[in-house]
């Protein structure tokens, strides 16, 4: 039974609040174990550096959360419309900044459009049709580019110096890329709490067949679940192109798992319909600090990516335990 | 001659009791069945009757209390050591393999294999087709069990427990999906094992089915053993009074609907193998009975007038629009809509608070420029909790916890936060218990007198001969005739379903339906009466 039975009802944010508590528990256990491992790590300074390394893994699990949240697991090919939307803005640069950028989201939202119309329409598994995108994209990339990086020019003043600048680009001490995850984080929350898509994709997720037969246009609702997520990614994409200062089919490697990670132990449910965004936020932060305490520790990259799949085993592992506890109409 | 190899008491139970968090959903209970004797065990959803019974099939390992079988005291802490001590159990909710074939699922535990281990087709299909034969199926063995219709795989459910050879066989519901002549056969099958010495304990919310096959009856109420009644004690009110401590009256007649004009007509809708060149109006403020058995293409004419499956052939107008066909979500903006037969599969989101399935079909309604409003959807949720007498620990229980007679309510609310024009009911009640029943038909009837139109499909007759004004009659996917209120009686609708009956031309009858609220002297011509 529910543990809130004498409230009369209460509204969805305390209810985030009670269902992201944990998550905010495990990241400030790890604030505590970090100050123990090294002096340098509660200032300020550190903390920031934790916070610009995880903004772009918030931004495309800011993104992810919608799929999963509307019952499709996962959307695999977010790597690859990363890569593809970074590709795409350093090839029109030459049409100066702002339209290099619209045509580099424009590219990573057709995917996005192309996997909702696939698995919302016509019904295909999620997973292994983004799958099959990831897969094709990279060799599309490949083929198109002959495996080449693309440069932009970096001369000051041309439109590719500003590409490169935008994710060096800083409010004060605080990076632009990290005020562009908290406003997509914030933009996130309240369209999936507030609004009628939100709605929506919830109950698409508690239940496909429940939610057609409740009048819900569920392909509908799918498509911009993964328009939502390609939007995140192409933004994400941008700035890590940025970053590297090159366009290159291999940029979004790895975002596709960590995504996920985040997102599941946020406390979004594989099995879709339940989480919330300040969860994966939570998760995001876990993984960060996760992340730089093992770097004080002198772990490699490497040895980091084990921790980082024992922790997604342990969390998936344990919310099946939960499931399984609640009876069968959760499992 | 014993199958079970006991005479008498071949099961006693003793004080038992099951503690679920926060609740006692079974108190102290006896119970006793002999070998031989059919025990019927009735009461309202959330009595106990299910718990009992996982009790005893081993469900648990924390009950309380003592438990004889074959007068041993036994332990029944896992579902292997109730099947070693013989307890058979045919749920409601069927446990097949549907891609396996026939044989594989009744054998399933104990396929016949050589000592290789690889099974030995012929003697798998032999022994698996003895006990399809038994319990009166003509069916071929390697058929995949997902090929069958549902009521054939109760049979094969019933064949599976069967042949583990059980000397105390439970049956929940087991007629709930059955047509009247299967259920003939089933008793069949019980009186022979009742013959063989098998204790049987026979669940079910269906009088006349106690009263023609059970010898005694235990009722529950509130997880409360009210009293063990052997049948010739029992009378039908009794039974009632027992399991919901009130007495039901004739609260169907105080029915006095106000008919308008034609809401929703539907004209030679056709879908290719499942309904034919099917015409008939529905007016405003009507309930409009469908009747039919399972498998005459009730539930599938409903679907496809409301957008959910297609349309081959032939049209809906709702009010003056045509309906779209196959746009569901469109019917709904419109008010036609559609409460689904299984609310498990496709009707509530199990995992999500009871609140907020009860706004579910309110999406759009309750969205300004994409935004929800939350103060709207609480004032819908706390209305429909209160109107509905819906029993939950609070608006933000999760659905899956509650009883089935308040996710039953829980659905119809959904519905009813639309205010619909048009309203299809698919077996609005089943399974449900008395009180929630009568609260589902309270609903209705006030849903009606505010002016929305009803097509009830129902396979409880009380309920269709009760609740509808008037009653088309569906047999093989095509409309075979149509019953006025006056001519409505249970023997009158089943022989009817069954095709025994003589009617007027179903032609007649739906433009007699067109022409409003005057009835025609159709029904007092050539001897309609049966």
């Amino acid at each position: 039974m529910n543990a809130q039975t004498t409230l009369p009802s209460p509204r969805s944010a305390a209810r985030a609040v009670l269902e992201t508590a944990g998550i905010y528990a495990v990241a400030a256990a790890l604030l505590v174990a970090g100050a123990l491992v090294s002096p340098d790590f509660l200032t300020a300074e550190n903390l920031l550096s934790i916070l610009s390394g995880v903004a772009l893994l918030g931004i495309v699990a800011c993104g992810m959360a919608f799929v999963t949240y509307s019952g499709n697991m996962a959307d695999l090919s977010l790597p690859a419309t990363m890569a593809f939307s970074g590709i795409i803005a350093v090839a029109s640069l030459s049409l100066g900044l702002v339209p290099a950028l619209l045509l580099g989201m424009l590219a990573g939202l057709a995917i996005g459009a192309m996997n909702g119309l696939v698995v919302g329409k016509l019904n295909a598994n999620p997973i292994l049709w983004t799958l099959a995108v990831a897969f094709f994209m990279e060799g599309f990339m490949r083929f198109t580019w002959s495996n080449n990086q693309l440069y932009p020019e970096i001369e000051p003043g041309t439109p590719g110096a500003a590409f490169i600048g935008m994710f060096r680009m800083r409010a004060g001490p605080v990076p632009l890329i990290v005020l562009v995850m908290i406003a997509l984080f914030a933009v996130a929350h309240f369209v999936m709490t507030r609004t009628r898509f939100g709605r929506e994709s919830r109950l698409a997720g508690s239940s496909r067949a429940a939610a057609r037969s409740s009048g819900i246009r569920v392909s509908r609702v799918v498509f911009f679940n993964f328009l939502a997520a390609a939007f995140a990614a192409s933004v994400a994409g941008i700035f890590l192109t940025s970053m590297n200062k090159l366009g290159v089919f291999y940029l979004g490697q790895g975002y596709d798992f960590k995504a996920v990670t985040a997102v599941v132990i946020g406390g979004v449910m594989l099995s879709g319909g339940r989480g919330h965004i300040p969860g994966v936020f939570g998760g995001v932060l876990v993984i960060g600090l996760l992340t730089n305490i093992l770097t004080f520790l002198g772990i490699t990259a490497f040895r980091q990516n084990i921790v980082t799949g024992l922790v997604f085993i342990g969390v998936v592992g344990f919310q099946q335990y939960q499931l399984r506890a609640r009876g069968k109409d959760y499992a | 001659m014993s199958y079970g190899g006991t005479i008498g008491q071949a099961l006693v139970m003793e004080a038992v009791s099951k503690r679920y968090p926060g609740t006692l959903a079974v108190d102290r209970v006896d119970l006793d069945v002999n070998a031989g004797e059919v025990h019927a065990l009735m009461g309202e959803n959330g009595a106990g009757k299910s718990t009992l019974m996982k009790i005893l099939s081993g469900a648990f390992n924390d009950y309380s209390g003592l438990i004889r079988i074959g007068g041993q005291t036994v332990t029944l802490h896992s579902p292997s050591e109730a099947k070693e001590h013989g307890v058979g159990m045919v749920h409601q909710e069927l446990s097949l393999a549907r891609p396996l074939s026939i044989a594989e699922n009744v054998l399933a535990g104990r396929l016949p294999a050589n000592r290789w281990g690889l099974i030995q087709r012929k003697a798998l299909f032999d022994e698996a087709r003895r006990w399809l034969e038994y319990v009166g199926l003509a069916l071929d063995p390697r058929q995949a069990v997902g090929e069958i219709s549902p009521h054939e795989a109760q049979l094969v459910e019933i064949a599976k427990v069967l042949s583990n050879k059980p000397c105390i066989l439970v049956l929940d519901e087991p007629t709930s999906s059955l047509s009247r002549e299967e259920t003939a056969r089933l008793f069949d099958i019980i009186r022979d094992l009742k013959r063989r010495g098998l204790a049987i304990i026979y669940i079910s919310h269906h009088l006349p089915e106690v009263f023609e096959i059970a010898d005694r009856v235990t009722v529950l109420r509130d997880g409360r053993n009210t009293g063990t009644l052997s049948i010739e004690e029992a009378t039908p009110r009794k039974l009632v009074q027992m399991m919901a401590g009130q007495t039901i009256d004739e609260f169907y007649a105080a029915r006095h609907p106000e008919i308008g004009d034609t809401v929703l007509r539907a004209v030679r809708l056709t879908r290719y193998g499942y309904f034919h060149d099917v015409s008939f109006a529905l007016r405003r403020g009507e309930t409009l009975g469908l009747a039919g058995l399972s498998g005459s293409g009730r539930t599938e004419l409903a679907r496809s007038l409301c957008g959910l499956d297609p349309v081959h052939y032939g049209t809906v107008s709702l009010r003056d629009g045509i309906i779209e066909p196959g746009d569901y979500a469109r019917s709904v903006s419109k008010g036609l809509v559609y409460l689904t037969e299984d609310r498990k599969a496709d009707g509530l989101f199990l995992r999500l608070p009871v609140s907020q399935n009860l706004v579910a079909a309110l999406t759009a309604r309750h969205a300004t420029l994409g935004v929800c409003r939350p103060d709207k959807d609480s004032a819908v949720a706390h209305r429909l909790f209160t109107a509905l007498h819906i029993v939950a620990p609070s608006l933000e229980a999760d659905t899956g916890t509650l009883s089935g007679g308040n996710q039953q309510k829980v659905l119809l609310a959904k519905w009813l936060a639309t205010k619909p024009h048009v309203l299809l009911l698919d077996e609005p009640t089943r399974g449900v218990d008395v009180t929630a029943k009568r609260q589902i038909h309270e609903a209705i009837m006030t849903l009606t007198g505010q002016g929305t139109a009803v097509l009830l499909i129902s396979s409880d007759l009380p309920e269709l001969v009760g609740m509808s004004d008037r009653v088309l009659v569906m047999r093989q996917g095509r409309l075979i005739g149509e019953m006025e209120r006056e001519e409505l009686s249970e023997e009158a609708v089943l022989l009817a379903a069954n095709g025994h009956y003589a009617f007027r031309a179903p032609d007649a009858a739906a433009s007699n339906a067109g022409r409003g609220a005057v009835r025609t002297t159709a029904s007092g011509q050539e001897g309609e009466h049966s």
